[in-house]
């Protein structure tokens, strides 16, 4: 049966523990599914696979934002592992769907474990005050410092057990099912970005800027503009709008 | 750049203290200067690990005392002093980290240096909301979106290019905290009127939602493009008298209604979901994905 050595397993672990607490801070995006899926696809040997893995789930992640520290599906531990599992089942088609397969339900599950992340650091603040009772300001800096440890020990240990241990049955289980169950993740992996785009126009004040949006639509599906042409189109179009703004703003 | 800061922290101007206006009237005249290493320290504290130990109890607190306490050191020579200080910083905090917090931080550093605790504690209660909101904006609605569309799309034609401006990303709004931090250091109170001026913000904001919003209608067919059916249908024609039987694909028709009908159906199909039954995002997610394989299992899609 195939599957990773427990030092592939650690590796990833670190990874995954460096990706969530360098998010913390400074927020260096490291978090975001493409870049962990792409370093996850550096590790397992099979980078376009970590691509195809991690653009898929920023995607469905467009309109995601932790405001205000909600939790939501977390995409940086679905693609490594979703990545790492895929590349077991052979690149292409097959590893894609296998992945992805598991990325969704990993990023889903981890949910739980985020909370329980964002819970467990309280502690440190209630030590902290005690400190600070005491005038003592090492244990303030050692109780902040060491506030990162459940953030990175949630998103690590399951990273770990998953890869050692989960990825090989995991495959052998993926790789037994039906043709239908490919076609059917597939399926999933091409409709999911309805969710991120849903999210994001949701987020938008679409009553008021509709019709930018359909331009956009006819830009591309009738007239065949590229994306980066209607990209530079929509600098002129929002420059021209916010010039006209100001004369009438003026002429008033 | 020191001098500079100095000479600008001598204008603190009282008027606008919401709270603890006596303190501020009372120290005029006695300007405190902090050296610029201390003030370089407590910015980087902040800049690397201000959510270092994020929770749901008090969420930035300890972060923000963290960066705080090379400021607290150097201001406040007295045990008691420091300890009082210290227990002010221990309160909630929460703020949008890379755009909200830097002129916060760098406007309560400036007025800590003053010994202005009450108006740093109004402060960051006063301005946490806003540039929680202002800063989500920037990142989550307007900026973020429209690179991780582009950056996916180059990763899905296998391009390298596409994480890479993922990284970009994260280096660029790391490095404008320190600009932010010190537009905050020098304005000291004056951050919340210089902020509040918002006729400006608002239009650049309206600009920026135009282009997304067109981008992004370009962008729905074109990542879901593959979002197509394989069923066909059969037709009877006749071709030069004779009764023929043809295969018609499904997707051929549906593209001379409107070309990328279905990426669109499910778009709307989501939106609905969100907005007019009220869905959280996973159980949206759990409804399409459900969807979606089904009818790629049955071969529908």
């Amino acid at each position: 049966m195939p599957g990773y050595s427990i030092w592939t397993a650690l590796v990833l672990a670190i990874w995954a523990y460096i990706g969530i607490v360098t998010a913390l801070g400074p927020g260096l995006w490291w978090q975001e599914a493409l870049i962990s899926g792409f370093v996850t696809g550096v590790i397992v040997g099979n980078i376009p696979l970590g691509l195809t893995v991690g653009a898929s789930l920023t995607l469905l992640s467009l309109g995601l934002w932790t405001y205000g520290g909600a939790t939501i599906p977390d995409f940086q531990t679905g693609a490594i592992v979703g990545t790492a599992v895929g590349a077991l089942a052979g690149g292409g088609g097959n590893g894609f769907a296998a992945g992805f397969a598991v990325a969704i339900p990993t990023a889903l599950l981890m949910t739980q474990l985020d909370v329980l992340g964002r819970a467990v650091t309280t502690i440190f603040i209630h030590g902290a005050d005690h400190y600070v009772e005491e005038g003592n300001e090492r244990g303030v800096v050692t109780m902040h410092l060491l506030g990162q440890l459940p953030w990175g020990l949630t998103r690590a240990i399951p990273v770990f057990l998953a890869v050692w241990l989960g990825a090989g049955p995991l495959q052998t289980l993926i790789k037994a099912a039906p043709t239908w169950f490919s076609n059917g993740m597939a399926a999933v992996g091409h409709v999911l970005p309805a969710l991120g785009f849903a999210l994001l126009l949701s987020m938008l004040p679409l009553r008021r800027f509709w019709p930018f949006l359909l331009i956009g639509f006819v830009l591309f599906a009738y007239l065949s503009v590229p994306i980066i042409g209607i990209a530079i189109l929509a600098v002129a179009v929002g420059f021209l709008v916010n010039m006209a703004q100001t004369r009438s703003a003026v002429n008033v | 750049m020191s001098e500079q800061v100095e000479n600008e922290l001598a204008q603190p101007e009282p008027e606008q203290v919401v709270s603890g206006q006596e303190d501020v009237a009372s120290q005029n005249g006695h300007i405190a200067t902090l050296s610029p290493k201390v003030v370089r320290s407590a910015m980087w504290r902040h800049l690397i690990t201000l959510q270092w130990s994020w929770n749901y109890e008090r969420m930035q607190a300890l972060g923000y005392l963290y960066s705080m306490l090379p400021v607290i050191n150097e201001v406040y020579k007295d045990k008691a002093e420091r300890i009082a200080a210290m227990k002010r910083h221990l309160v909630f905090y929460n703020t949008n980290p890379q755009v909200g917090s830097p002129p916060i931080f760098g406007a309560t550093v400036a007025l800590e240096a003053q010994r202005e605790g009450e108006a740093v504690d109004s402060l960051k209660v006063g301005l946490m909301g806003p540039f929680a909101g202002i800063g989500d904006t920037i990142q989550a609605i307007l900026y973020r979106p429209i690179i991780a569309v582009f950056a996916a799309s180059l990763a899905l034609g296998g391009s390298y290019f596409g994480p890479f401006l993922i990284f970009l990303s994260g280096i660029l709004w790391t490095v404008l905290m320190i600009p932010l931090f010190y537009f905050g250091y020098r304005q000291g109170i004056g951050v919340a009127q210089e902020v509040s001026a918002e006729g400006r913000l608002t239009r650049l904001t309206d600009m920026v939602t135009m282009m997304g919003m067109i981008v992004i209608g370009g962008f729905i067919p074109s990542i879901m493009a593959s979002v197509k059916t394989p069923l066909t249908y059969v037709q009877k024609v006749v071709v030069q008298g004779k009764v023929v039987t043809e295969n018609v694909a499904v997707q051929t028709t549906l593209d001379k209604i409107v070309p990328y009908l279905l990426p669109v159906v499910f778009v709307v199909f989501a939106y609905w979901l969100l907005r007019g039954l009220k869905l959280s995002a996973v159980w949206v997610l759990i409804i399409l994905a459900v969807i979606a394989f089904v009818c790629g299992a049955f071969g529908i899609l």
